[in-house]
């Protein structure tokens, strides 16, 4: 919302700097998010004079151009060549002085310097009316009646106005606020508390209204009072319409409103003066001689002013006419063809108070947010309309002539009574945490308008003024009192007072910190992803991606293709190192703390928080240390940072099963029994194929639920020290290709008993020639340890000859000695 | 003779201290001459039968002596010798050469920023609470008293759920105060950290995704003059132990009276300057006292009970703490922006 301070200086006197005006307005709630310094001309004219035309003789080296001697009022005369076919000597001009700043047709600022033109020096410009910012005509030059005073300012010729115009960032609640008027009062209680300035403001006078005639009578009807709980309106007979004077246009131009005609500018004065919405129809064109406020039935056709077909609501409230045909979308917008036009003589001038909530419905349903509108939606002031109606009507006949031709109809069958709300101090108080004295309280009220009913030691009964609609309650009230006595005037107490409270261990945050600084220890960067996401990578993709079903879609209007919410975090890191190839960034390895969203079985959301990983490229960069070769990142880099993850959180005695998600080529999942830890593995290249993605992608993707769970239950108990040393042993296993590695390691498990403390993989050879078809060679080390005695050569041989033998029958195994 | 055996010691010991090593090798043939298993030292120490008693003992110690000297000379002779050889080799090594290449990785600028927040106020006995996402109408604006047509709504631009008029995605982190305030009686003395969405197009200053963090303290006696305390505390943790706070009255529809919150940065660097738009002042959350009829809609008898809350952005005052100039580098996930975190703590 724009104010302009000249326009609130006619109603309240204010000697602050334009400044110091706008700290207070953000001060007392009607924040200044901008401030402008308007002219009505750019660039005020700044620099330009009237000057005298001595002499004017042809330019020596071009035909088209003058030189003249021009007097401006400063003793020397001034030479400046001139080019427009209209100069002659003994004319009133303006003259642009060195220095001066001009702008150019398309707001291009440029500044006149002395200077020659073909040879003949030139001290200014005499200008056009297209140069100054007067008009658009760039015919010839501004020749000034006689009568103007050379050396004159132009700026003070023209009575140029500067004023400042604020944007001000009204809050919904400040009904009272939205026009001149009703921040003029906010800025008048301020300044009588805090500077104890305690002028008046001064209101408009209707006292000079009075009914010319009846010629213009009229029935109105209001059908639906609960929409319309307030209708007044007068008929003006005679009116001419045509341009507004200068002091109006300047008004409306300075906040950003563009004049077109006299009557609609006063209505859209009063609306921004007084904040009382009002329409003009053009009487002649009401049918039936008859206004009737009523809703029509749904899917009625109606054309709006834009010339846009609308079909109404039944709950679009509509001003009709007499054959109940819509006029208006009563305190929203106008139809076409019932409003005032050019040749209008007689009209029908309206003042209503509409319901808040029905105004905002049908805005929002046309999506027609109009000035009315947004002024109606906040709870305009029901007791407003008659003193809008006569205000405006003595404007109309100021500026547009005509007669009052009816008396002023007013429709108001349950009059809206001043809220009256109880106070206590004890209850300002508490809320405030300062014990505001009693006196202050009330001069506060009294300066907002309220007024004191009753009153005793603990409390005050009050009434709050009708244009205050968002002020009904006690809080609300103490809101107020605390805007004006000033919310940074309440002191900080120097002790903080808090309850105690008890959070639960571990603290997820500090868990995902724990595990957030070990991956970006080794390498992983965090990343984080939208959380929306786009069906089209469930719809395309040949393969059935992952968690395809039970999608939950988002009416997403500003962003039509992130139509779902994310099932799961691979496509957000598939994004990212596309994303990243894209930019020549290979190696990648990214992890994400994020939620992913589905629908249960029960149709109800369930939003999972995980924890992903990916690995992709190579898993360092090239070295010397390694003659430049390099180890590109896999399944098994992946595992390792998997088992530190799940180390990290204490979190041991899983099952293992090949990862089920289609969505890998090959992988592991851990859980226990249905619930998922983790699954990891290299992603399906179709999908990489798809997105545009080189190379291979593991990814991992975590259970928080079963981290946080593990990290909670986790406790560690230290075992004593081994004081006897392990020893090891190795074994060479030649084996089929079907035998796992666990396998190997649950025979052990079983054998060694307590005895195998390690084992562990450290070679695999794969030699068909030498080992025979679907073979391989595994390189086992078992490290035997006992915390009763230094084992001895022969028990370990003892466990080591019934593993070999355990290994020959169960895993067919060879042992390569 | 004796005397003969004396001054032959004395001629090793003085041998033995001018002994000039060239290397290890030399060295090595010094340890077998004096130290070995047939040291020198040894035929002449059996001489000892033929010494007159009265000398026996003077021989005794000059033999030590001989040995002591023999073992500090080579200690000394190694220590230097080894010195001179290691700082020889390692002037053949480039140490200029990089190291290994192992990388680091940084942890997010919102992550980290949150972080920063969260700490701040766990210091003063807040706790961390995390809610869902996809809320419901009434706990994201009917609980928060913002019912059906008030203009507030407006403030915000909701995802609604495909063919659904109730369940959003939460446009701010208050609806987690119901949740927290319908499950418990006060005191509460929450920090909720999370994700929140809006309906807007994305550009380089705004996003449909951002985060918040919420604060609520609700109690017995919970004053307006405590949140000022609250939120001053946090503003000079954050910005520096002398900022100063200004609060200017506002509007949200769950609590009363509102404001939004400034600090005061100044105007002295051009990055102040620009961020506070010429004022000095920069805009970083919204609070307030909660609204009665917020507590009442959450089963909490506002006659006994006050508090207060508030609400900050983080992307915000992550553009600020990193000069981020553009909003979406947040989620583009490009590791060459990512990697510039890894020194912030």
């Amino acid at each position: 919302m724009k104010v302009s301070l000249n326009w609130l200086k006619e109603y309240i006197d204010l000697n602050q700097s334009p400044e110091k005006v706008g700290e207070i307005l953000t001060s007392i709630g009607l924040e200044v998010e901008g401030m402008e310094e308007v002219e009505s001309i750019k660039g005020g004219m700044r620099g330009i004079v009237i000057g005298f035309v001595k002499e004017c003789g042809r330019h020596p080296n071009a035909d088209r151009l003058s030189v003249t001697k021009v007097d401006i009022g400063q003793g020397e005369d001034l030479q400046v060549v001139c080019g427009a076919n209209n100069i002659a000597a003994g004319q009133k001009v303006l003259v642009a002085t060195v220095g001066t700043t001009l702008y150019s047709a398309e707001g291009e600022a440029w500044t006149i310097k002395k200077g020659k033109i073909r040879g003949e020096t030139s001290e200014g410009m005499i200008c056009s009316e297209d140069e100054v910012g007067l008009g658009d005509d760039h015919s010839g030059i501004v020749v000034l009646p006689e009568s103007a005073p050379v050396g004159t300012a132009a700026g003070d010729y023209y009575e140029i106005e500067t004023d400042y115009v604020y944007e001000i960032g009204l809050t919904p609640n400040r009904s009272d606020a939205t026009n001149h008027i009703g921040v003029a009062r906010d800025l008048a209680a301020y300044l009588k508390i805090n500077e104890n300035n305690t002028s008046e403001i001064h209101l408009p006078s209707t006292e000079s209204f009075q009914v010319d005639n009846h010629d213009l009578a009229l029935d109105v009807v209001v059908e639906n009072e609960e929409a319309c709980p307030r209708y007044s309106a007068v008929s003006i007979k005679g009116i001419t319409v045509k341009e507004s004077p200068e002091w109006l246009k300047k008004r409306l131009k300075a906040i950003g409103v563009r004049p077109i005609s006299n009557i609609v500018d006063i209505t859209n004065f009063i609306l921004h003066e007084l904040g009382q919405p009002l329409h003009a129809f053009d009487q002649d064109k009401i049918k039936g001689n008859k206004v009737i406020v009523k809703t029509l039935p749904s899917g009625s056709s109606f054309v709006t002013l834009d010339e846009v077909e609308r079909k109404l609501s039944d709950e679009d409230l509509m001003i009709c006419n007499g054959a109940s045909e819509g006029m208006c979308i009563g305190g929203v917008f106008g139809g076409i063809g019932s409003g005032v036009t050019d040749n209008t003589k007689n009209i029908f001038l309206e003042a209503a108070h509409f319901n808040a909530k029905w105004i905002r419905r049908s805005s929002m349903r046309h999506n027609l947010r109009t000035d009315a509108a947004k002024v109606f939606e906040k709870g305009s002031d029901p007791n407003l309309t008659v003193y809008a109606l006569k205000r405006a009507a003595l404007l109309i006949q100021e500026l547009a002539g005509g007669e009052i031709a009816s008396e002023i109809t007013d429709l108001y069958p349950r009059p809206i009574q001043a809220a009256e709300v109880r106070v206590r101090y004890a209850r300002i108080n508490k809320l405030i945490g300062e014990n505001i004295p009693a006196a202050t309280v009330k001069s506060i009220l009294d300066a907002l308008d309220m007024d004191i009913l009753e009153e005793s030691d603990t409390e005050l009964k009050i009434t709050i003024p009708t244009n205050k609609a968002d002020v009904i309650r006690e809080v609300d009230v103490i809101e107020e009192i605390l805007r004006i006595y000033g919310f940074n005037k309440v002191p900080i107490p120097a002790y903080i007072q808090s309850a105690i409270s008890v959070g639960s261990y571990p603290d997820a945050n500090d868990v995902r910190n724990n595990l957030g600084n070990y991956l970006a220890g080794n390498g992983f960067n965090e990343m984080m992803a939208l959380s929306l996401s786009e069906s089209r990578y469930y719809t395309e993709l040949a393969t059935n991606l992952m968690d395809a079903d039970n999608l939950v879609y988002v009416n997403n209007t500003s962003n039509v293709q992130l139509d779902i919410m994310r099932p799961n975090m691979l496509i957000s890191g598939l994004e990212a190192i596309l994303h990243n190839q894209n930019r020549q960034q290979t190696n990648i390895k990214l992890f994400e703390f994020g939620r992913t969203y589905q629908y249960g079985s029960d149709k109800e959301i369930v939003e999972v928080d995980r924890l992903s990983v990916f690995l992709c490229g190579d898993r360092y960069g090239e070295s010397w240390l390694d003659h430049g070769k390099k180890r590109t990142s896999d399944f098994y880099t992946l595992k390792a940072y998997v088992h530190h993850i799940l180390q990290k959180v204490g979190l041991e005695g899983y099952q293992s099963s090949p990862a089920e998600a289609p969505a890998f080529a090959y992988g592991m999942k851990y859980h226990r029994g249905p619930q998922m830890i983790a699954e990891f593995g290299k992603v399906q290249p179709g999908i990489l194929k798809h997105l545009d993605i080189k190379g291979e992608v593991f990814y991992a993707q975590f259970n928080w639920k079963a981290l946080m769970k593990a990290a909670s239950k986790n406790v560690v108990s230290v075992t004593e020290l081994n004081k006897y040393p392990a020893t090891s042993r190795d074994l060479a296993l030649v084996i089929d290709n079907s035998v796992k590695f666990d396998d190997i390691a649950a025979i052990a498990n079983k054998v060694g008993k307590k005895l195998i403390k390690n084992i562990n993989l450290f070679d695999i050879y794969e030699n068909e020639a030498q080992l025979g078809e679907g073979k391989k060679s595994y390189a086992v080390s078992f490290t035997f340890e006992d915390f009763t005695k230094t084992l001895s050569v022969k028990e370990v041989d003892k466990v080591m000859n019934r593993l070999i033998s355990e290994y020959e029958q169960k895993l067919n195994a060879n042992i390569r000695r | 003779m004796a005397t003969e055996i004396f001054d032959k010691i004395n001629a090793i010991i003085e041998e033995i201290e001018s002994a000039r090593p060239a290397g290890l090798e030399e060295l090595e043939t010094f340890r077998i001459k004096y130290l070995g298993s047939k040291n020198v030292l040894k035929p002449l120490s059996g001489e000892i039968r033929n010494i007159p008693n009265e000398r026996k003992k003077d021989f005794g110690l000059l033999i030590n002596k001989a040995k002591q000297t023999a073992e500090q000379k080579y200690k000394a002779l190694e220590f230097d010798l080894q010195t001179a050889e290691e700082s020889q080799s390692a002037a053949n090594l480039d140490l200029t050469a990089p190291g290994e290449p192992i990388e680091l990785g940084a942890r997010h600028p919102i992550a980290l920023t949150m972080n920063r927040i969260i700490n701040i106020f766990e210091r003063i006995g807040f706790v961390v609470a995390e809610e869902r996402e996809i809320e419901d109408d009434w706990h994201n604006f009917t609980a928060m008293n913002t019912p059906e047509d008030h203009p507030a709504r407006d403030m915000q631009d909701t995802f609604y759920l495909k063919d659904s008029t109730t369940m959003l995605l939460r446009t701010h982190t208050s609806p987690v105060q119901a949740r927290v305030m319908t499950r418990q009686q006060p005191p509460i003395r929450i920090i909720a950290p999370g994700r929140v969405y809006r309906n807007e197009t994305i550009s380089a200053r705004s996003h449909c995704q951002f985060h918040q963090v919420e604060g609520l303290y609700v109690d017995e006696n919970v004053s307006f003059a405590d949140m000022k305390q609250t939120l001053l505390y946090f503003a000079r943790e954050m910005f520096g132990p002398d900022v100063k706070i200004r609060l200017r009255p506002s509007f949200f529809p769950f609590t009363e009276p509102s404001a939004e919150m400034d600090v005061y940065l100044g105007t002295e660097t051009e990055k102040d300057y620009r961020l506070t738009k010429g004022t000095g002042w920069l805009e970083i959350l919204g609070c307030g006292m909660v609204d009665p009829q917020v507590l009442e809609n959450c089963g909490i008898d506002p006659e006994k009970y006050t508090g207060f809350a508030f609400g900050m952005g983080i992307e915000r005052q992550a553009l600020r703490l990193y000069d981020i100039a553009d909003i979406r580098a947040f989620f583009e996930n490009d590791v060459r922006f990512l990697k510039q975190f890894t020194s912030v703590m």
